[in-house]
């Protein structure tokens, strides 16, 4: 029993060990096979193979803001589609899909209706 | 790894947001401690519901309540900040007492 | 299946919530926004009204329905209420129409953001499982905090938000880190359940934490002393109709939910949070009513009286440890009676300031003065609400407070009595700030730079509405007592109903 508790461990400090191993490895072979040449483009900040603009504490506009809040709402409620999707199945089992498919429906409309009251109020317009 | 590990973690995450809540002056960052809280009351309920192995999930399905309504704070709050910040230009909570006793 | 005539107010309101918004979009004139909502919130009236006497309507054989599992009940204790929302809602979107237009904030999601708000409240009414209570909650508040910061240019609205804001937020951190660990120990979040399950609980630690943090989270809900230090600094900055709205429905609200949670969700608890609720609505009453005293401006003045209210109402909970069964259903019958005539007789007096300040364009004390002389009808509007918060016999709030004593003092208690000791004491102090302001309208002289006695009355027809609903509410509840005893004592069945 114990030995099997321990057991368990040293397979986890195998691994972990295996893993540093690996890791450590590769940079340490990278370090001493790579040439080294520092200096120029390398030097400035990676903003995905674009030049990048400004400084690294740039301040972002304030609109940045206003899309940024309206993504994390719409973003947060797929968070109820989820559960929903995986439990459909049960329900149509049950008899009473058309039901609930028609809940979803009523919630993602809602969702709809206020992205469209967004944009007929001009929120995403970048001006 | 037993229920009390989850809860002790809980409750220092929960208490560490409201520490930041009650010393922060910054707006910002009492909201990020307000979520911070939040947070930990996420990882209670979750902890709870796999310890009960409730047949509801209702601890699961709570944390999902949770996220939402975190977000429309979120969301509420910075509206909030921003429009303090447009006319005070900072958002700093003490220096807000126009009205006092 | 689902009840649809059960969830037929909440399907309406939504309904509505929805149509306001859509109504802003595509219609130029904004009054039609407040038509809609005015429309819907009657039609959301209609199926209460169906629902509370269905007996002789369509032959049911009783009002309460279960929903989903026991998480959603509609009962008489939550239809009263939901109609008190809802007329609530009606008379805060007439208070609101002239406030809004004659500001240049005017926007349909005004009403959009009342009515969601209405909304939660009338969700909270029905909610027995911690979810609906937190999200109910959370439609209640949110908009709430946004109505407060309405003016967005004005600072004193900014920070009205943010303290209502940080403050609501973190009651709600509180709150459910206290159902997180309730949930933890008994291992479930529904109201029934509930109630037998914590009676093995009472005696651990970790559970009376847990019970005490939802307490706390309502207690900033509601205004309760410790919690309470935003609430008049929020009433002053926002917007006077959303001030209206805060001061009762949303603490209403606040109210119906620990109603709930104390005596339908931990009645076994009442040794707990008895003592608690003692010490809270003790420093409540003492300090909201000492501190209106020396108040300068009347809106302010209204916020120290709604929390000195709070404390009043929270009374009856104080006396409830070791008080026996039958006590309990009579608390919960008074708290329920006060909400009634709180709700109707503020809203009156929030009409009248809000008539009064197109009137004085002041909110000092000292402008209000000689307002007899200028607009003698708001005068003696004035002196009937006020005198109505003070509890003067033959007015509505005389039988708020009466029911109040009747069930500290039957509660038979020393906890009971010690409470109506210190609740007597209050009512008198507060007799006295509330008819400093009604005397020096009547009796002293116009202030120089008030040039109010030569425009002439102002008041516009939604506001005369809003005024005349609530005059009628108080009459009618002043003139037949016996109705609103009746409708508190139909909702305490449901308690009764319990043990």
């Amino acid at each position: 029993m114990l030995n099997q508790y321990f057991g368990d461990y040293i397979t986890v400090a195998v691994f972990m060990a295996v893993g540093a191993g690996l890791v450590g490895g590769a940079v340490i072979a990278s370090r001493m096979l790579a040439p080294s040449r520092p200096g120029g483009f390398k030097e400035i900040a990676y903003e995905s193979g674009i030049e990048p603009v400004g400084g690294g504490w740039n301040q972002s506009h304030i609109r940045y803001y206003i899309f940024a809040l309206l993504f994390l709402i719409f973003d947060v409620e797929a968070v109820f589609i989820f559960p929903w999707a995986i439990r459909l199945d049960f329900f149509t089992e049950l008899g009473n899909g058309f039901l609930i498919l028609w809940e979803m429906v009523a919630f993602i409309v809602i969702l709809v209706l206020g992205l469209v009251y967004a944009v007929r109020k001009g929120v995403l317009r970048w001006e | 790894m037993t229920i009390a590990q989850f809860v002790i973690l809980g409750t220092a995450l929960f208490s560490i947001g409201l520490y930041g809540v009650i010393t922060r002056r910054n707006a910002v960052l009492v909201l990020a401690s307000v979520e911070v809280m939040l947070a930990a009351v996420n990882i209670n309920l979750v902890a709870f519901d796999v310890y009960l192995a409730d047949q509801l999930y209702a601890g699961q399905i709570f944390t999902l309540f949770i996220i939402a309504v975190a977000a429309a704070e979120v969301g509420i709050g910075l509206a909030i900040v921003l429009m303090i910040f447009r006319n005070r230009h900072d958002a700093d909570v003490d220096e807000l007492d126009l009205m006092r006793y | 299946m689902i009840d649809y005539h059960a969830l037929a107010p909440e399907l309406i309101l939504a309904v509505t919530v929805l149509a306001v918004l859509v109504t802003d979009l595509v219609v130029r004139s904004k009054v039609w926004v407040a038509v809609v909502a005015l429309v819907g919130l009657f039609a959301a009236f209609v199926p209460i009204l169906t629902l509370a006497f269905c007996e002789p309507l369509v032959g049911c054989t009783e009002v309460t329905r279960t929903m989903f599992l026991g998480s959603y009940v509609v009962d008489s204790y939550a239809l009263v209420l939901k109609g008190l929302f809802i007329g609530t809602a009606f008379v805060a979107v007439l208070l609101s129409v002239d406030y809004i237009e004659s500001d240049r904030y005017y926007e349909g999601e005004y009403f959009f953001l009342l009515l969601s708000a209405a909304l939660g409240a009338v969700v909270m009414s029905s909610a027995r499982d911690f979810v609906s209570i937190v999200v109910a909650l959370e439609l209640v508040s949110g908009p709430g905090f946004l109505l407060a910061g309405w003016r967005k240019a004005d600072e004193r609205s900014n920070e009205a938000a943010l303290k209502f804001f940080i403050s609501g937020v973190l009651a709600l951190a509180l709150l459910m880190f206290g159902v997180s660990l309730v949930y933890g120990l008994t291992g479930t979040q529904q109201f029934d359940q509930l109630a037998a399950a914590s009676v093995q609980f009472v005696d651990l630690p970790l559970f009376t934490i847990g019970v005490l943090f939802i307490l706390v989270g309502f207690g900033f809900k509601v205004s309760a002393v410790p919690f309470h230090y935003w609430t008049p600094d929020t009433y002053q900055g926002s917007p006077t109709p959303v001030t209206a709205w805060l001061a009762v429905g949303s603490k209403t609200a606040g109210f119906v939910g620990l109603l709930s949670i104390a005596f339908i969700a931990f009645p076994a608890m009442r040794d707990v949070w008895g003592p608690i609720l003692w010490v809270v609505a003790a420093v409540t009453m003492v300090v909201g009513n000492v501190v209106a005293i020396k108040q300068t401006n009347i809106v302010r003045l209204l916020g120290y009286s709604s929390i000195a209210h709070a404390g009043f109402i929270l009374a009856p909970f104080a006396a409830m440890a070791g008080a026996s069964d039958a006590a309990m259903s009579q608390a919960f019958y008074a708290a329920v009676a006060y909400l009634l005539i709180y709700a109707v007789m503020n809203l009156g007096a929030f009409g009248v300031v809000i008539a009064g300040l197109s009137k004085v364009e002041s909110a000092e004390l000292t402008d209000w003065s000689g307002l007899f002389r200028h607009s003698p009808g708001l005068a003696v509007l004035l002196a009937g609400f006020f005198f109505s918060l003070a509890g003067i016999p033959p007015l509505a709030g005389w039988f708020a407070k009466l029911a109040m004593f009747q069930a500290t003092i039957g509660s038979g208690t020393p906890w009971g009595y010690s409470i109506a000791v210190i609740a007597v004491l209050n009512s008198v102090v507060a007799i006295y700030y509330y008819a400093k302001p009604v005397k020096s309208a009547f009796f002293d002289e116009v202030p120089e730079g008030v040039s109010a006695a030569a425009t002439p009355s102002v008041a516009s027809p939604a506001l005369k509405l809003a005024l005349g609903l609530s005059i009628a509410g108080v009459v009618l509840l002043g003139i037949f007592p016996g109705l609103v005893a009746q409708l508190s004592r139909y909702t305490s069945e449901i308690i009764a109903a319990i043990f």
